[in-house]
């Protein structure tokens, strides 16, 4: 029933249907077929589960999440798998609904018996499937915002690489001040994080003296002029979106329109390439966003452009997980069953703790098999986990856009 | 504060104009199909797609794409409606409109299929709106307003005055009499489900100018085009109008006293309001 | 594989109850009933927040939820008592998403959009999850049986017939001397009644409810079961409830069927080939898997 590495390296390959990419996929089959049964039978493959969200609201992100994991799978298999290994990718889709996801996560933990789940995206979803996880063994993964999630009773077994919203917001509020923002607002849906994000914000402008004001308005509207004029009314020049790339599509278009000339700032997810694209460039001129980012200049984040083709867009969700499939591949190789357990027990010594710093997991096999101790620095961040499962260290990079473009402006 | 509400006043005749050209589509379809065509949803988003594909791929302005939205949202409401909602008719108007919401399922999937779920804009300049006595309006709402407008023009003239418009008009008022004067009653249908489901594609576009579009761009929207079309009147084509404004109102005027969060809300009171006072809609159901 | 079984029979058992209530409203008294989200939404919440806040024994939540659905159901169909099945869909569609934005933004009540965890289920914490993954199956099992037999007896009794008489025609059944008013509101309750319990059967067993899972998707897929199944008829409600699981669960398994796609085209292939196979159920058997049985005894009332 599940993936086989042909099909998943074809995939990832490319999104349309080519002739090639059937042909190589054949051709990796066949390859399969032609190995001797012996060595099969021995190598019992570790399957790892892809929950992310392919359609429904989260469907803008979750196709790209999940091809970063299989680039991780397709890498490491033909670099010979997880200590002789194979490793087996299936791919379920939550439909951004906890109702739908905690099906297919019984799918993937009873049938499956994958050793991981990863790239859950909502926060429900996460939620909904996180107890089936832990009940029965399975690390997961995720990417998502509500700060509750690591303080559900996991016994260890979530890792969460979305930083906590409140230290987010607290950063980037004090980089807002610091940017010069007199008179601060925030505008965004109703989201497990979006009472913390006003709190935090509003803090941090109290603190140093600015007004702030901030509206929650309902996801998934046409328009937002209304929202917007009343916004403006407390005459803000720095308006922080707190929402995902549809509603900041609207609202950019409808600030502009209201002749708004303040700054505009935004998660990296919500102001994305995409949305670059879909706007004329004098609408997004000046925005800001910022984005969790390791402290060194980050080779895993390159190195994942690489693997999914310049034209693909690396948001900070798709980095994420790719940080996910490593964490969770290297902590199968210090030991164990190549089970959920294992990657629990494991996954804080490859991720902190010094050693040999490695950005993917090929080289950081490679180190493990030769008894070395590896520390992963992640496209994400430097992936260092509380106890509680909750990321660390983190920096964060912030970007301008330019004429359409993002412009660097600081890692810090 | 005078200002305030005129302002909302014009946000919501703006976003009701819109509103009223999917609406059209639907209660139309009502009135001579007599059932609630469900697959709307899918519909609007194949129409923004199809003039996305127009005006992005192809460079084709606005206005023009806006036909061939229509004409491609038209033939598929033309073609799923032949092959899968007709046979369902003689079992009743509730069994055709659940069929209808699994044909919704299958053709906002088809669009995934086909285009993947990432967010696209079409090619179009911004501009800062104008503002007159402290209100503002911005040029491209007035463009959309201005098609929004001519399309429904349009099928106001088609129906008053060409022969096709009067036998709909016809069979939607009264089909037993219509069968009786010789109405090809599915020659009648086959229009209306391509005129409707055009309608649709145009309102989806329409939609579409002003925000990004996806595969659920249908569905962020078919709540209120449902309101509308409730509100003014199942089955009339000038109740859907007044529907839509009167929506489009009520959700920008509710920011007055209630949060952002809950403007859907506000619709559907005022939907509640509006048939507890008038259980037919505002206009009845005279389709025209 | 056994655990996924039992659990996906578990959440077909949950499919069933809604489609039951729904073939109460509906499929007996002709009540559209587009709103079965909101009534779901309702019953969980009632459970999951009285056993969580209260700590009260889980069967009370059950029963709250099965009161607090049918009142909202009674009160909803009190307002809109007057409107014609086409409005009354549009409504109650309405309604389900007013309920889900009250969940989304009363945090104060339902902790908002991070949904409320941990909710109990029955000695959860003394069982394996296997064993409690099998004694929620079994009282899922046990709540579609009773609500089987009482939704058959409903059906076979006097009072079924009234109510298959207003939805047959309320204004003869009104001539005939029959409070057609009240029954269109006692059936709604009943049915709003039976889709609270399913609620709060969610709730225990997967132990979290949020406002995302009250989308009305799951409305559709349970207005696809009862038409599949078979509309009027109690048995159809509970075939069509696992022929729509047996296709949700199935369709899974054809991941690797068609190679070369991207896993955004496979997933939406999915939803395509859950959509036909819906569509070509109905195509061949409009009337449903089980149609709806000829009344016996055709009396006055259900004769026009």
């Amino acid at each position: 029933m599940n993936e086989q590495e042909g099909k998943t390296t074809m995939i990832i390959a490319t999104h349309r249907l080519s002739r090639r990419s059937v042909l190589a996929a054949g051709a990796a089959g066949a390859a399969l077929l032609a190995a001797p049964a012996v060595v099969r039978a021995q190598a019992q493959p570790i399957r790892l589960g892809s929950l992310t969200p392919l359609t429904g609201a989260g469907g803008a992100y979750g196709p790209r999440m999940r091809d970063a994991i299989a680039a991780v799978v397709n890498e490491v298999n033909a670099a010979g798998g997880v200590r002789g290994r194979p490793l087996q990718l299936v791919t379920e889709d939550d439909q951004t609904s906890p109702e739908a996801a905690v099906r297919a996560a019984r799918k993937l933990i009873d049938v499956d018996r994958v050793a991981a789940v990863m790239g859950t995206w909502a926060s429900s979803v996460t939620t909904a499937v996180a107890p089936l996880c832990w009940e029965n063994r399975v690390s997961l993964f995720t990417v998502s915002g509500a700060d509750s999630i690591t303080l559900l009773p996991h016994q260890g077994y979530i890792f969460r690489t979305q930083p906590n919203s409140r230290l987010q917001m607290r950063t980037v509020a004090k980089f807002a001040v610091d940017e010069g923002a007199q008179r601060i607002a925030w505008m965004g849906p109703q989201t497990p994080f979006a009472q913390s994000s006003i709190e935090e914000f509003q803090q941090v402008a109290q603190a140093a003296n600015r007004p702030f004001t901030s509206l929650i308005y309902e996801a998934d509207k046409a328009t937002y002029r209304s929202e917007v004029d009343q916004i403006l009314r407390a005459r803000p020049d720095f308006i922080m979106f707190g929402g995902y790339t549809p509603d900041s599509i609207v609202l950019a278009r409808d600030l502009f329109r209201a002749g708004y000339q303040g700054k505009v700032m935004a998660p990296a997810y919500a102001i994305s390439a995409r949305m670059l694209e879909a706007l004329p460039h004098e609408v997004t001129q000046g925005a800001m966003v910022y984005e969790p980012w390791p402290e060194v200049a980050s080779t895993a984040y390159s190195r994942l452009q690489r693997l999914l083709g310049s034209g693909v867009e690396v948001d900070p969700y798709t980095a994420q997980t790719y940080d996910h499939a490593n964490l969770a591949v290297m902590a199968l190789a210090i030991g164990g069953d190549g089970n959920g357990l294992a990657i629990k027990d494991n996954v804080r010594r490859i991720s902190q703790g010094g050693g040999q710093s490695v950005d993917n997991a090929v080289d950081g096999l490679k180190a493990i098999v030769a008894g070395q101790k590896v520390d992963y620095t992640g496209a994400s961040g430097p992936c260092d986990f509380t106890a509680e499962g909750d990321i660390t260290g983190t920096k964060f990079r912030y970007q301008r856009v330019d004429k359409g473009a993002f412009q660097v402006m600081k890692i810090a | 504060m005078l200002a305030e509400v005129a302002q909302l006043l014009v946000n919501g005749i703006v976003t009701g104009t819109l509103l009223a050209v999917p609406a059209i589509g639907f209660t139309a379809i009502f009135a001579v199909l007599r059932f609630p065509n469900f697959a709307i949803a899918s519909h609007c988003t194949i129409g923004a797609f199809a003039g996305y594909v127009a005006n992005v791929t192809f460079g084709v302005p606005a206005a023009p794409a806006l036909a061939f939205a229509f004409l491609v949202a038209g033939l598929f409401g033309l073609l799923t409606d032949e092959f899968v909602l007709k046979p369902m008719r003689p079992y009743g108007a509730l069994t055709t409109a659940i069929a209808a919401i699994a044909l919704t399922v299958v053709l906002e999937n088809v669009v995934r299929f086909a285009f993947g779920n990432d967010l696209r804009g079409y090619d179009l300049p911004i501009f800062r709106d104008w503002r007159f006595w402290g209100i503002r309006l911005g040029p491209q709402q007035v463009e959309n307003m201005a098609l929004a407008v001519s399309v429904m023009a349009a099928l106001f003239l088609f129906l008053k005055f060409s022969r096709t418009g009067k036998t709909m008009r016809a069979v939607a008022d009264n089909p037993t009499l219509a069968a009786i004067k010789g109405i090809d009653a599915d020659l009648v249908g086959r229009i209306v489900a391509f005129v409707g489901m055009g309608l649709a594609g145009v309102g989806g576009m329409l939609l579409g100018l002003d925000t990004s579009i996806d595969p659920l761009t249908g569905f962020r929207v078919v709540l209120s085009v449902f309101a509308a079309a409730v509100v003014g009147g199942l089955g009339s084509i000038p109740g859907a109008v007044v529907g839509a404004l009167v929506v489009g109102v009520a959700e920008e005027l509710s920011l007055l006293v209630v949060e952002p969060t809950y403007r859907s809300a506000v619709g559907f009171l005022a939907i509640l309001i509006v048939l507890t006072l008038r259980p037919r809609g505002l206009l009845g159901e005279k389709a025209y | 594989m056994e655990n996924y079984l039992v659990a996906i029979v578990t959440f077909a058992g949950i499919y069933a109850l809604l489609a039951m209530g729904l073939n109460v409203s509906w499929g007996m008294t002709g009540l559209v009933n587009l709103g079965m989200a909101g009534f779901f939404a309702l019953g969980a919440y009632a459970s999951a927040i009285l056993t969580v806040r209260t700590g009260a024994w889980i069967p009370l939540g059950f029963g709250l939820a099965a009161i607090v659905a049918a009142l909202a159901g009674a009160a909803l169909m009190g307002i809109t008592r007057k409107l014609r099945g086409d409005y009354l869909a549009i409504i109650t569609l309405g309604f389900s998403e007013f309920v889900r934005l009250v969940a989304a933004n009363e945090i104060w009540l339902t902790r908002g959009s991070d949904g409320i965890s941990g909710i109990p289920g029955p000695w959860r914490g003394e069982l394996s999850p296997a064993q409690f993954n099998v004694l929620f199956c079994v009282i899922v099992l046990v709540l579609v049986a009773v609500a089987y037999v009482v939704c058959e007896r409903l059906r076979d009794s006097p009072y079924g017939r009234v109510l298959r008489a207003v939805r047959e025609d309320d204004t003869v059944a009104a001539v005939a001397g029959k409070a057609v008013d009240r029954y269109k509101l006692q059936a709604f309750a009943i049915g709003a009644g039976i889709m609270g319990v399913a609620g709060a059967a969610y709730g225990h067993y997967t132990s979290y409810i949020a406002p995302d899972i009250f989308r009305p998707l799951i409305t559709i897929y349970i207005f696809l079961a009862l038409t599949a199944g078979g509309v009027g008829n109690n048995r159809g409600a509970v075939v069509g409830a696992f022929l729509v699981m047996a296709i949700l669960e199935g369709t899974r398994f054809l991941w690797d069927v068609v190679p070369g796609l991207a896993a955004v085209q496979k997933a939406a292939l999915r939803e395509i080939v859950i959509g036909v196979l819906l569509i070509v159920v109905m195509r061949l058997r409009p009337e449903g898997l089980l149609p709806e049985p000829v009344p016996k005894v055709l009396d006055k009332e259900t004769t026009r």
